[in-house]
């Protein structure tokens, strides 16, 4: 039976890339906002006025992704996304060097939509994706564990992007993409950071967030020819 | 695509993407809460101890002014001190730092402050002996169903006989309780949100020392010691404070931190009353009797750890941590136990009933090296009149109604007021104290 939904899923990996149209892979920069993580960290900052220091909010952050688009001959087009995103908020204090890292990987559906004639080279993406998030503490440079483990918080939710951008073809099918983007996470469950970032849980913040973010990048896309 | 059609749309969504970033980052996102908060009104904070001096600390971090009443002589509440007992500062008080992901982990971090986990082997007097591990196990207490029951009942409910009832004690100790008056299911659900850790630490100076240092330090000019409060009358704009010597105070907000004993015997008189919801969660609260008896012996003869005895249900090497060339045991005494040996009067009496507990598990070494032995009875102290507080049976939110907040004018602080798990703790007073600050500013925030 395994082997049976194993060989399932290689097949339809195979027929998807066999009928991959386009791949896209892209990097930007990313700026997030969360009012449970600033919470966090502005409480963390209010409560420990000993830290001159102040540790920065999450808000500026690098993005990768890359995406397939399957062939289709019509103007909307679907795929898949695989997403990555990176936010960092470090201070230093003497002898206490404190970062919070904050990490996103996001699995999604991506529509593509682009029409020739109409759009002048413009396009659009509407991504829907399962969001996880995991944030993770470091003092002085390595990473802070108690009790034997790593502190770390996780968290899951659900997630819909926006992005347009236009093209400049290089040669081979391949092109050059500005883009600007918008995402919105309704919901992502993610009762632990408050207790990585401020070392409470309940006091200050829910178990969950909603995350708002804007990006700005750059990606390369390559087009299988036409006769592929 | 023509390359001035390129240049052209880039251009729009290079502007368009510097413009969006643009007006989430002008949308007032400050690094910490009430960066421009300028509270002009005086605050007043009863007790100094590690709610009330925290609390004090972030006020004054704040420019905010306040004053601190402290009824004692000094400063720390169930924190202390004692030195010439041995060649090391004894804590006298709270003494561990439970778990290191917390804000005074933080702390003893960022201040290189010296700390050892204690991590002593724990030991049991069973059946009349001295054993390493028990037939049964007798941590059955952490858990999401358990019954609204008594930790004693609990235990005997899961089949531990009743020579497991002095073991089942010293673990009720732990949370400053007797296991027949400590709920297995709101102690479990109360410390639901524990994130602290459960690694103990112990100071190489004294707890006491590192909060007089690092917190008290800045803001003694703010305390005033030897001032016990006996009424707090906050039915007009200004509240009045008045003390048993009837100085009067004025203040536009208090923060209360005394023990919840205080509160329980309303020692300190509300005009107008507190509401009877509030004064019946403070009766819901439990805090027992609490005793801590140092013993010096010239000898190590002791287990670094062991629970299981009759007169105290956990005893344990004092020096865990510690420089020292002396030998001190601590008897950690809680609850009834704690009650009876209080009933003894004098501290010769109570040492002299540990020690032929002592001698009987230690086969008469006790008496043969003991050289002298100090008592902290903190039901004896007439503002702490116990240990500390603990979810009692049928507790419910207890601890979320007493904590709240009276008409923006009267705000709760202390170990008991912590409703984020971490009661019973200095680091979960601390958290009190500065979410007092917090409430209040928000209450005042135009």
């Amino acid at each position: 039976m395994n082997s049976k939904i194993v060989f399932y899923l290689f097949a339809s990996l195979i027929f998807h890339y066999s009928s991959a149209q386009e791949w896209k892979a892209d990097v930007s920069y990313r700026y997030m906002y969360s009012s449970q993580l600033d919470k966090a960290i502005q409480t963390y900052n209010f409560s420990r006025p000993l830290l001159t220091e102040k540790q920065p909010l999450l808000i500026n952050g690098i993005n990768a992704s890359i995406s397939y688009i399957f062939k289709n001959e019509r103007n909307l087009k679907h795929g898949l996304n695989l997403n990555y995103a990176y936010f960092r908020s470090s201070a230093e204090n003497e002898n206490f060097n404190n970062t919070f890292n904050l990490h996103f990987v996001n699995l999604g559906y991506i529509l593509h939509y682009e029409n020739a004639e109409k759009w002048k080279g413009l396009y659009s993406d509407l991504i829907i994706s399962a969001t996880s998030s995991a944030v993770l503490r470091k003092i002085n440079g390595k990473p802070f564990v108690y009790d034997e483990t790593r502190s770390k918080a996780f968290g899951i939710g659900g997630d819909v992007q926006l992005k347009f951008g236009t093209y400049i073809n290089l040669k081979n099918k391949s092109y050059l993409s500005p883009f600007i983007s918008l995402a919105y996470t309704p919901y992502l469950f993610s009762p632990n950071n408050e207790a990585v970032i401020n070392q409470t849980k309940g006091l200050i913040t829910g178990n969950w967030t909603s995350i708002v973010s804007a990006q700005i990048g750059l990606a390369f896309r390559i087009r299988q020819q036409e006769n592929d | 695509m023509e390359r001035r059609h390129f240049i052209k749309q880039s251009t729009l969504l290079s502007v368009g993407g510097i413009l969006l970033p643009s007006i989430f980052l002008s949308s007032c996102r400050k690094e910490t809460l009430f960066e421009d908060a300028n509270y002009e009104g005086k605050v007043i904070i009863i007790g100094a101890g590690a709610a009330g001096l925290y609390a004090g600390f972030i006020l004054k971090s704040m420019g905010i002014d306040f004053e601190i009443l402290e009824a004692t002589g000094k400063i720390g509440g169930r924190m202390g001190k004692l030195t010439g007992f041995a060649d090391y500062t004894i804590d006298a008080g709270a003494q561990w730092l439970h778990g290191q992901n917390s804000i005074l982990g933080d702390l003893i971090k960022e201040k290189s402050i010296k700390t050892t986990l204690d991590d002593a082997a724990l030991s049991y007097w069973f059946n009349n002996q001295i054993v390493d591990t028990l037939p049964q196990d007798a941590f059955i207490f952490e858990g999401e169903n358990l019954p609204d029951i008594s930790f004693k009942e609990y235990a005997h409910q899961k089949g531990l006989g009743s020579e497991y009832d002095y073991i089942v004690e010293g673990i009720a100790g732990d949370q400053g309780a007797s296991a027949s008056l400590l709920s297995a299911y709101w102690n479990s659900k109360e410390e639901e949100n524990w994130v602290s850790g459960d690694e103990d630490f112990k100071f190489e100076k004294s707890y006491f020392d590192v909060i007089e240092e690092h917190i008290a330090q800045p803001i003694l000019n703010n305390i005033k010691l030897n001032t016990p409060v006996k009424s707090i009358n906050y039915s007009a704009d200004k509240i009045t404070i008045l003390d048993i010597n009837d100085n009067t105070f004025v203040a536009d907000k208090v923060i209360v931190t005394v023990p919840i004993s205080i509160l329980k015997l309303n020692e300190i008189n509300f005009t107008p009353a507190l509401p009877t919801e509030k004064t019946e969660a403070f009766s819901k609260f439990g805090m027992g009797a609490g005793m801590k008896v140092f013993l010096k012996f010239t000898t190590k003869f002791y287990k670094d750890e062991l629970y299981g005895g009759a007169i105290c249900a956990a005893y344990a090497d004092d020096t865990i941590g510690k420089i020292t060339t002396d030998n001190v045991l601590l008897a950690f005494v809680m609850g009834d136990q704690a009650s009876n040996l209080h009933a003894l009067v004098s501290d010769a009496a109570i040492t002299n009933a540990l020690l032929q507990e002592l001698d009987t598990i230690y086969n008469g070494q006790a008496s043969a090296a003991y050289i002298s032995s100090t008592v902290f009875d903190y039901t004896d102290k007439p503002y702490i009149k116990g240990a500390y507080s603990y979810s009692t049976i049928g507790m419910g939110n207890a601890r979320q109604i007493a904590a709240a907040t009276i008409d923006k004018k009267l705000y709760f602080a202390g170990e008991a007021m912590n409703t984020n798990g971490h009661h019973q703790t200095v680091h979960g007073a601390v958290e009190s104290g500065y979410k007092a600050v917090i409430d209040i500013l928000n209450n005042v925030k135009k």
